[in-house]
């Protein structure tokens, strides 16, 4: 009954009111003098160290009262919308205060994702034409990378960033990752997930499909390198970017293991929780395959807990979100069996 | 740090809080350690909620006993609150969250102002309290919270936590709910089963051991029925800076030699430093500062010329079979500066080594580092050169290599290489020197020359010289011209990579070539390799995948390893050039590669030809 009752209250949030996004919700709030001056004082007030002391402070609350009733406080932003740096600037010049610093898990500052996989089969099966009775014996990737190069969009952009990433700078340098980073950040943010998630989550049967999933984002360029470095240093390093603590904080949203589902994903989301991860793809913490082994699916950024001190434990439950993560492993296999969760009755 | 050391065992707790619970209803036990026997724990709530992304409310419903940590409910959370605190949070899982923070002292009205806390998370359900018998054993026994705690090393014994859950002993207390610690024989940890408190009972070594993995096991009877429930019970030990560091095997002096590398930033010899303590990596800067390396020395010579590096890495050991996490620092003694050819000196190096939190008699070792430098001397083999070059050679033709004794093994010396002018006019070669390059190139730099008939053989004296040491070395350098001149064919192109066909190739004479014809490479032919079929001034240095000094002076000589223009066909891009092609590649200087397979064979006897016969 527990079960039920989350999953009910879990994947329906009409109940509640519709977020503005941060961008428009800042120009709301500086068209009215009141709003906009309590704006300016709050981010006075957080940008000094200890919250409770900000708090305590008269002029500080009193922003804070005005400014919960404003559009500003409780604003989202959205996955590669126009302007999404700005939004996030504006969602973590009010949150990095509010909410808990130092915290493990960050919300997330994006809008929910109400869309479900089943939606990306749907189309999936227009354009895909697979004969069942050879099934068996395809290869899901290399499918999936035919249905990408005769989409005119996705071909370009997995063109584009395949290039940047395999180009030589010089004897020294193998490639430009920072250029590769942005190019696959494009191609997450602008190719339709339904041709997205087939090329990165695709199901297999042999090495060789394996194989040819792990080099999806071409690893050589975005994922490895020469050494690797500690999961919570890389955690601080994602954390000063906006946009990587935005990713971040949503990976962890979608993808925290919940006790109170079946699939243990919030709210039996798969679709959330493989948009999140596909949304890291492209910063320093980006995640992928660790082999291409097709017995177990291990996913991990190019991190380890060697040198943690004594924040080990929190270290190994920070990489075991990725590594032993039962709601994101559910979620990749449901894709590649083209199974979701069924919500009605 | 702080000058008190209570500290929680855990720095998250949770549990969960339905709608209407009665005030009074317990909700959790926090216990905390101590740093030192006779210290009393304060607990004490700020008077802020913080929602999960919504923000922070004023607390009304929760509050801590002061002496004992147990939290529980003020005032019941009714519906109404309920809408309050989430009505604007769309999430799935309402979630408020503080601080619980500690103290040896009585709070007396201040708040929120020590340094140790932990945070709650109360994870609120929009239901009422479920009836005990509607309560799986699981629910009954242990909270979602994992038992995973942490207890500092060297500190005094206690209670760290109570497996009892609070408000299902308050609500189902006609059930009976029993535990068990499992697997602690011989270990530090006790369990009472009177208040179901687990403590710690005695100092720990993280030394010795880092990880005790126990069992918490659950008896639930209810009735005539029985259910038991296991889960892991982990401890960690923290780590404090409590071990002095020493020298693996008693090594504290190496030698280090500085002869033909004399570059800025050389690693000259290591020497290494262990600790059983760990080091966290993170941030980098303020471990390197707890573990400093300083040479000691008051020659300002020798601070300005080296300069101590200092890496760490986690290492593991085995005290008694359980493993266990130490560090390894390296020290590497490295070149401030380019040193001069002619410093010759040897002196002992000290470093000292700084364990700076250990707080022992022993904190610190002295690693000594023998240096000697050695001069390096200036100077051509003992021979003079000699090249011959054929008089149909072309303009960028490579003759031959220059460089002084050891050259190759140089490093931080700039050497460069001069030729002075010749006897007569017959000035015919040039030299070039790439930019990391130890030796210069000799080329063909004026092809008119060649053919003069009164140019038989050219004297030039060449110079190497040192820059900073304003040392140099000569020798006499002979270059004799042979060969008949052969007439060029018409029609060839200026490059050799033009030409696509071994026949073309070989008749053809191009810019760069050695002896009046371009040279054909004939290439394995299996899929895109580096050992394509090519046609090239000379198979020696084009295409060789190194786009060298001469070859970049003219884009005509080896398009194949400089070109900067598209590649057409089966090829893959190296940093200059095509690093490897398929079939055939052939160029257009300051335009396209191609590489292709060349099949398309002439039919010996066509159906025409076939019928004739």
């Amino acid at each position: 009954e527990k079960i039920l009752h989350s999953l009910a209250s879990g994947q329906d949030p009409h109940g509640w009111r519709t977020p503005v996004d941060c961008v428009r919700a800042n120009e709301l709030c500086a068209a009215e003098s009141s709003c906009s001056s309590r704006y300016r004082t709050l981010r006075q007030c957080l940008a000094g160290r200890d919250r409770n002391t900000m708090l305590a402070n008269k002029e500080c609350q009193a922003a804070l009262e005005v400014l919960q009733e404003s559009p500003l406080y409780d604003c989202r932003c959205k996955r590669g919308m126009k302007k999404e740096l700005q939004c996030l600037q504006i969602y973590w010049s009010i949150h990095l205060g509010l909410t808990e610093g130092e915290e493990f898990y960050e919300a997330s500052p994006y809008e929910p994702v109400t869309s479900r996989l089943s939606d990306i089969f749907r189309l999936a099966s227009i354009f895909s034409g697979m004969d069942p009775a050879t099934n068996s014996k395809s290869n899901h990737c290399l499918d999936a990378a035919k249905a990408c190069n005769l989409n005119d969009n996705c071909k370009r952009l997995r063109s584009v960033y395949i290039s940047t990433c395999s180009k030589e700078i010089s004897a020294t340098e193998h490639c430009n990752r920072r250029k590769c980073h942005k190019a696959l950040r494009q191609f997450f943010d602008r190719v339709p997930s339904e041709y997205t998630y087939r090329l990165l989550f695709c199901s297999c049967k042999d090495q060789a499909c394996a194989e040819r999933r792990r080099q999806t984002i071409v690893p050589s360029c975005s994922y490895e390198d020469k050494e690797k470095p500690n999961c919570l240093d890389l955690r601080n390093m994602c954390r000063t970017d906006h946009l990587c603590r935005s990713r971040l904080a949503d990976f962890h949203t979608n993808c925290q293991v919940s006790f109170q589902s079946l699939t243990s994903c919030p709210g039996d989301n798969y679709q959330a929780c493989l948009g999140s991860y596909a949304g890291i793809i492209g910063f320093d913490m980006t995640p992928n395959y660790i082999d291409s082994s097709i017995a177990s699916i291990t996913v991990s950024p190019w991190c380890s807990c060697r040198g943690s001190g004594n924040m080990e434990e929190e270290c190994e439950k920070f990489l075991r979100d990725f590594t032993e993560n039962p709601c994101l492993r559910n979620a990749i296999q449901a894709f590649g069996n083209g199974t979701d969760v069924n919500l009605s009755p | 740090e702080a000058s008190f050391g209570l500290y929680f065992p855990r720095k998250d707790y949770s549990e969960t809080v339905y709608i209407d619970q009665p005030a009074g209803t317990p909700l959790l036990h926090i216990r905390a350690l101590r740093d030192s026997h006779g210290e009393v724990a304060h607990f004490q709530l700020c008077q802020h909620l913080f929602i999960y992304r919504v923000g922070a409310y004023e607390n009304h419903w929760f509050q801590i006993k002061e002496k004992t940590g147990l939290l529980y409910l003020n005032k019941s959370l009714d519906r109404g609150d309920f809408d309050i605190l989430f009505g604007k949070n769309w999430m799935s899982l309402p979630k408020v969250t503080f601080h619980v923070y500690l103290s040896p002292q009585p709070f007396q009205g201040k708040e929120c102002e020590t340094p140790t806390s932990a945070l709650v998370h109360l994870s609120i359900i929009n239901a009422t309290v479920p009836a005990c018998n509607a309560l799986m054993s699981r629910e009954l026994c242990f909270s979602e919270m994992d038992l995973s705690f942490h207890i500092k090393e060297n500190k005094p014994p206690g209670t760290f936590h109570q497996l009892q859950l609070p408000p299902i002993h308050y609500l189902c207390q006609n059930v009976s709910i029993s535990y068990k610690l499992l697997a602690v024989e011989g270990l530090p940890f006790r369990y009472n089963e009177n208040t179901t408190g687990v403590s710690v009972v005695q100092r720990l070594d993280r030394e010795e051991r880092e990880r005790y993995e126990l069992i918490a096991k659950c008896t639930v009877r209810e009735g005539s029925k029985e259910m038991q429930v296991e889960v892991p019970f982990l401890v960690n030990v923290l780590d404090e800076d409590d071990s002095a560091p020493f020298l693996p095997n008693g090594t504290s002096t190496t030698d280090a030699v500085v002869e033909f590398n004399r570059k800025e930033g050389t690693v000259l010899a290591t020497l290494t430093v262990c600790d059983a303590d760990t080091t966290p990596i993170f941030p980098i800067e303020s471990s390197r500062k707890k573990y400093t390396g300083t040479i000691s020395t008051t020659d300002p010579w020798i601070s300005e010329t080296f300069r101590v590096d200092h890496i760490f890495h986690e290492i593991y050991f085995s005290p008694n079979g359980s493993q266990v996490r130490g560090t390894l620092h390296e020290y590497r003694l490295m070149l401030n500066k380019n040193i001069s050819v002619t410093e010759n000196r040897s002196f002992q190096l000290d470093v000292l080594v700084n364990d700076t939190e250990f707080h022992g008699p022993e904190r610190s070792v002295m690693l000594h580092f023998n240096v000697s430098i050695l001069p390096v001397s200036i100077q051509f083999p003992n021979m003079t050169y000699q090249f011959t070059v054929n008089r149909n050679a072309e303009r960028f033709a490579q003759i031959g290599k220059i460089c002084i004794e050891n050259c190759m093994k140089f490093c931080g010396v700039n050497i460069t290489y001069r030729l002075l002018s010749p006897n007569a006019s017959c000035y015919a070669v040039g030299i070039l020197q790439g930019r990391e390059d130890k030796y210069g190139s000799l080329y063909v730099n004026d092809s008119s020359v060649l053919l003069r008939p009164e140019c038989k053989e050219i004297q030039y004296t060449v110079v190497a010289s040192d820059k900073q040491s304003k040392k140099h070395a000569k020798t006499q350098l002979t270059i004799t011209l042979e060969g008949t001149i052969i007439k060029k064919e018409e029609d060839c192109p200026e490059s050799c990579a033009i030409n696509k066909h071994r026949a073309e190739c070989e008749e053809c004479g191009g810019i760069g070539v050695l002896t009046g014809k371009c040279q054909w490479r004939q290439g394995s032919g299996k899929g895109i390799t580096t050992n394509y079929s090519t046609c090239t001034p000379s198979i020696r240095t084009c295409p060789d995948g190194i786009c060298d000094i001469i070859e970049s002076k003219d884009p005509a000589v080896c398009p194949q390893d400089c070109t900067n223009g598209n590649i057409i066909g089966g090829h893959e891009r190296g940093a200059h050039g095509i690093k490897s092609g398929h079939g055939v590649c052939y160029c257009f200087p300051r335009q396209n590669c191609y590489c292709e397979k060349d099949d398309i064979k002439e039919p010996l006897c066509d159906d025409v030809c076939k019928t004739v016969i």
